[in-house]
């Protein structure tokens, strides 16, 4: 009894609670008011939606805009996370476990350009792919999306290589097994945890991100999910509502992968710090 | 074979970082208008460092980098709290960490709402009689970039509790039962073993929210307040975006886009620096 | 890992890769076509009815359409024209893209930068819609549709330059001092018996309501709108014309001369004495007029379509309407404030100009302007408009303000970036009180030099303009 309410345990108990509160409250907010009329909210921003309604979310499926930059989302996500993946994997085996003149120096450098701040990037990278009629195009983000990925990717991978047990090389080198064949036949099956937690990561960096896809995909056909989901603000200025049912779906898809994986969220994103 | 399997990324990071960075350079000295070519020396510098909304700009992208201290101090405490496994702490680690996974847009158009005048946190503020202290938190110039510093916050929170948590999760036992045995208590185990355990990963946090402050709190301002009121929440990333695509002034924005480099380069040295020793790739 | 999940994943993927792919070859064909359309659409001199061969082909437009925030039910009365025109022209498809007003104007160049996008857009009248013409990102519409179909629209003025008019309007609106009878009343303040109050009357009105516990105006400036719509409706009046605008933008004369200035003193004097709403940073434009429309505010600036919501949310009897208040002595203090505001017109790209113009000019049929007007309630851009249909008293009085003597929105009257970078902010700096009139005005200067040093070429335009 006595240990259950002890002052620090309550103190912490409380602090933990209001901190857990005011985290989550945001995402209660936006969900609660996404399911008011526009009516309801005015009258009472902050009590529950009695009744709860789905026409704003039906609007915005309707709207037909949305299942649009949805879609486009998912193509460019899907496209940048699978090349990245592949050419960071090459690469990472090629620094982990060959040995070659200007790995260090390599590393180093991509350690360095993970942090690279992407509005230095966004102007050459316009100027430069204007002329070749990349600005606009699924390509052309792809193209950058890949470039900005492959320092994490491939720092990551190469440390999670690293810990693969040596013996399997040594053995597979007696066997005369050439260097790609080690890399398909152990390399990656033994890395699915690690590939899962850089796709979860990378997917998720890709899906949220909004300066590039603000800049290379103005043409409203093309946008991705999070740069339309800036224009509903001044679009519906006086239908919050429907602004929040827009934010909520843009959140929903990372929600619910982050519910279901948890761990790979976790792992990648610790990754970078934590041997 | 080892050149063939690194080819494809270099070729990536080459046009990705390599080509723009060099251009960025070059573009700084040419005529600031959409018709280049002409070499202007350093006019482009001249205008951006007589421009008080460059320096209102950068300004805040200092004053955002005070908020790295207590952003690191209570995650630090959240996580030392975690750690002790106090009932329910799971549940508080995901709901800590749920911030830090959803879109910067969703997040700072939800807290549009919730700090306007007439939103939850003023309206809880007159509830309990607090009502002098409600402000338009967004819409008054002295308050818009401690309200906006506080959204980072509480989304970064959550990267560092888990970060730091990660790292305790790796202490040894042995070190905590032998300090008990000596009779420290629990500031001391604090002071003499998790916070020494954690150094590195500590200022890993540190050096990389700085750079954050610097260089990627785009889209916080960008969502929330799109750099007003009358530029009192622009930052640099918003200064080089406005000039290199609403005003097409390449040479300008290239300008700008070089200075965020060599600061946000500075930190990067101290990074390698820290990490230096981390990133050897040793003999097999 | 489970088969059929894996197998789900690889088909998205390759799906992904080959839309990515596709994507960029779609975009990739398009600047290399562009190039020679171009100089075809502005030398041809264009005929009315597209030849007989040509009429079956089928043609496809885009339409980067933007009036909904302006005219609510725009969006949908556009998808009714689309419609139409399908019935008299099967062969040509208008897909029609709503902008947001956010991106309308860097969304349009990018595509001005390729020369490549839409085959008709919307931009604001005058400054923007110019800008776009010095890029020769505009095929003039004078080219394409003749000039007695021109004679019928309305403040055309606007988007003329070099003899030619280079892009289409739609409809007027013009801003009004929309106020609350009641709350009137209750203040005992009566309304002005002519269409405007003096600035004096103005303020006075203003510390009754306040003294009644009323807010005398309501508003939202968070975005800057405000700012610019008291600029455009008060801020000039000490001018005799635009041309004297345009002496400050190419520097003849500064910003800081009290003819652009002093009535930063007015505003700034107006907002101290607590006149405003105090959440007026907070809300957006049309938030703030929503405060009108709840009855927490005795007047606010509002569009027709505003004061028609407005109107329906309090009872058409409880709203009035009055010209902005008269606080200078110059020509422009007796003008108008009607302005297209939106303007529509022909991009130099397309690769089917004539029949691009062919459906702007179908936007113009009295069919369809009667239908503009029951979609939206605001008044069309044509003195072919049926003007009986406009009953209510509020609305009649605000269209014939907008359709009666000389017309100016000063906003458009200055280049995008000085109206972004000065207009925008200043607003902000008197209603947040985080500058003196004297900032507000050392801005618009600064910025003025600012954007003369980063555009020599544009200057020289803007310097024929302020003949």
């Amino acid at each position: 009894m006595r240990r259950f309410l002890s002052p620090s345990a309550l103190f912490k108990q409380v602090l933990m609670l209001s901190m857990a509160v005011a985290a989550i409250y945001p995402v209660y907010y936006m969900m609660e008011t996404s399911l008011k009329t526009r009516q309801a909210w005015t009258q009472d921003q902050f009590g529950l939606p009695l009744p709860p309604t789905l026409d704003n979310y039906a609007a915005l499926l309707e709207d037909g805009r949305i299942p649009i930059w949805f879609m486009n989302s998912v193509i460019v996500t899907t496209a940048s996370v699978v090349v990245a993946t592949i050419v960071s994997t090459l690469a990472a085996y090629a620094i982990a476990r060959l040995s070659f003149r200007g790995r260090t120096f390599l590393l180093r450098l991509l350690v360095a350009l993970m942090v690279i701040p992407p509005a230095v990037l966004i102007l050459p990278l316009f100027l430069g792919m204007q002329p070749l009629g990349l600005t606009n195009s699924y390509l052309g983000v792809v193209l950058i999306y890949v470039g900005m990925l492959i320092p994490f990717s491939v720092y990551m991978l190469s440390s999670f290589f690293r810990t693969l047990p040596g013996e399997l090389f040594e053995a597979a080198r007696i066997d005369g097994a050439s260097t790609l064949r080690m890399l398909w036949s152990i390399v990656v099956p033994l890395s699915g945890p690690g590939f899962v937690t850089l796709i979860v990561v990378n997917a998720m960096w890709v899906w949220n991100e909004l300066l590039i896809a603000l800049v290379f995909l103005q043409d409203d056909k093309r946008r991705t999910l999070m740069a339309g989901l800036t224009t509903l603000r001044s679009r519906f200025a006086v239908n919050e509502p429907l602004v929040m049912a827009g934010m909520f779906l843009g959140a929903l898809p990372i929600l619910l992968l982050f519910l279901f994986g948890q761990r790979y969220f976790v792992r990648g994103l610790v990754a970078g710090a934590v041997k | 074979m080892p050149y063939l399997l690194v080819a494809p990324a270099v070729a990536f990071i080459v046009l990705i970082y390599g080509y723009p960075i060099v251009r960025v350079f070059i573009d700084s000295f040419l005529s600031p208008t959409a018709a280049r070519g002409t070499s202007v020396g350093l006019a482009n510098y001249g205008f951006v460092i007589d421009d008080p909304v460059f320096w209102k700009s950068a300004g805040n992208n200092v004053f955002l980098l005070f908020g790295v201290p207590i952003m690191t101090v209570v995650a630090l405490i959240v996580a030392v709290i975690l750690f002790d496994q106090i009932r329910g702490w799971r549940l508080y680690r995901t709901l800590v960490f749920t911030p830090y996974i959803l879109a910067i847009p969703v997040i700072g158009v939800t807290f549009v709402y919730l700090y306007g005048y007439n939103g939850i946190v003023n309206e809880i503020l007159r509830a309990i009689g607090l009502g002098g202290l409600a402000q338009d938190w967004l819409g008054d110039p002295h308050l818009v970039m401690p309200s906006i510093l506080s959204v980072i916050i509480y989304r970064e929170l959550g990267f560092g509790v888990m970060l730091f948590l990660a790292r305790m999760a790796s202490i040894r036992e042995e070190l905590y039962e032998a300090a008990m045995i000596d009779g420290a208590d629990w500031w001391a185990r604090l002071r003499y073993i998790t916070v020494p355990q954690l150094r590195t990963v500590i200022s890993f946090f540190v050096v990389i929210e700085l750079i954050t402050m610097l260089s990627w709190v785009f889209s916080y301002v960008y969502s929330m307040t799109g750099g007003g009121p009358a530029f009192a929440s622009s930052v640099l990333e918003l200064y080089i975006w406005k000039y290199a695509f609403a005003y097409r002034a390449i040479g300008i924005a290239s300008a700008v886009a070089v200075l965020l480099l060599v600061a946000t380069s500075v930190f990067i040295v101290v990074q390698l620096l820290i990490r230096g020793d981390e990133t050897d790739t040793g003999e097999e | 890992m489970n088969r059929s999940l894996a197998r789900l994943g690889g088909l998205v993927v390759a799906s992904s890769l080959m839309l990515a792919a596709c994507g960029a070859a779609s975009s990739t064909t398009a600047p290399t076509t562009a190039p020679t359309t171009a100089t075809a659409a502005t030398t041809a001199p264009a005929a009315p009815t597209p030849a007989p061969s040509e009429a079956a082909k089928p043609v496809s437009l885009e339409f980067w359409y933007w009036a909904e925030s302006d005219a609510p039910g725009a969006d949908k009365w556009m998808a009714e024209t689309v419609a139409e025109y399908k019935k008299i022209k099967p062969n040509v498809t208008v897909n029609v893209v709503p902008q947001s007003a956010d991106t309308l104007i860097s969304a349009f160049q990018t595509a001005a930068a390729s020369k490549s996008g839409p085959d008709i857009a919307s931009q604001w009248a005058t400054g923007p819609v110019l800008s776009f013409v010095w890029s020769d990102s505009i095929a003039p519409i004078s080219d394409l549709v003749p000039a007695d179909e021109i004679s019928h629209w309305l403040n055309t003025n606007e988007n003329t330059y070099n003899g030619k008019v280079w892009a289409m309007p739609q409809y007027l609106l013009g801003i009004g001092l929309a106020y609350n009878k009641d709350l009137f009343a209750q203040a005992g303040v009566t309304p002005p018996t002519g269409d405007r109050w003096t600035w004096d009357e103005f303020m006075a009105a203003s510390a009754k309501l306040k003294a009644a516990g009323i807010t005398p105006f309501v508003g939202g400036d968070k975005n800057g709108y405000l700012g610019a719509w008291w600029f455009a409706n008060v801020g000039g009046q000490e001018l005799a014309s635009v041309q004297e605008l345009a002496k400050a933008v190419t520097g003849e004369v500064p910003f800081t001369d009290p003819k652009y200035a002093a009535w930063y003193t007015k505003l700034d004097e107006y907002v101290k004495a607590g006149y405003v709403n105090n959440d007026v940073m907070s809300l957006d434009l049309d938030q703030g007029v929503r405060l009108f429309s709840q009855g927490k505010g005795a007047m606010t600036f509002t569009s027709d379509g505003m004061l028609a919501t407005a109107m329906k949310d309090l009872g058409e009897a409880k709203v009035g309407v009055m010209r902005p208040p008269k606080l200078g002595t110059g020509a422009l203090a007796d003008a108008g404030n009607a302005t297209q505001s939106i303007s529509h017109f022909v991009t130099s790209w397309s690769p089917n100009p004539q029949e691009a113009a062919d459906f702007l000019q179908f936007m113009h049929t009295p069919d369809r302007l009667t239908a503009w007007y029951k979609a939206t309630g605001v008044v069309a851009a044509d003195d072919r408009f049926d003007s009986s249909l406009v009953t209510a008293p509020q609305l009649q009085s605000m269209a014939k303000a907008e359709t009666t003597g000389p017309q100016v929105w000063l906003e458009n009257w200055i280049p995008p970036q000085i109206d972004g970078d000065a207009d925008l902010p200043a607003g902000q700096m008197i209603f947040s009180g985080s500058g003196t009139p004297a900032d507000a005005a050392a801005l618009w200067e600064r910025t003025a030099t600012t954007w003369r040093s980063a555009h020599p070429d544009e200057l020289a335009n803007w310097q024929q303009l302020a003949k």
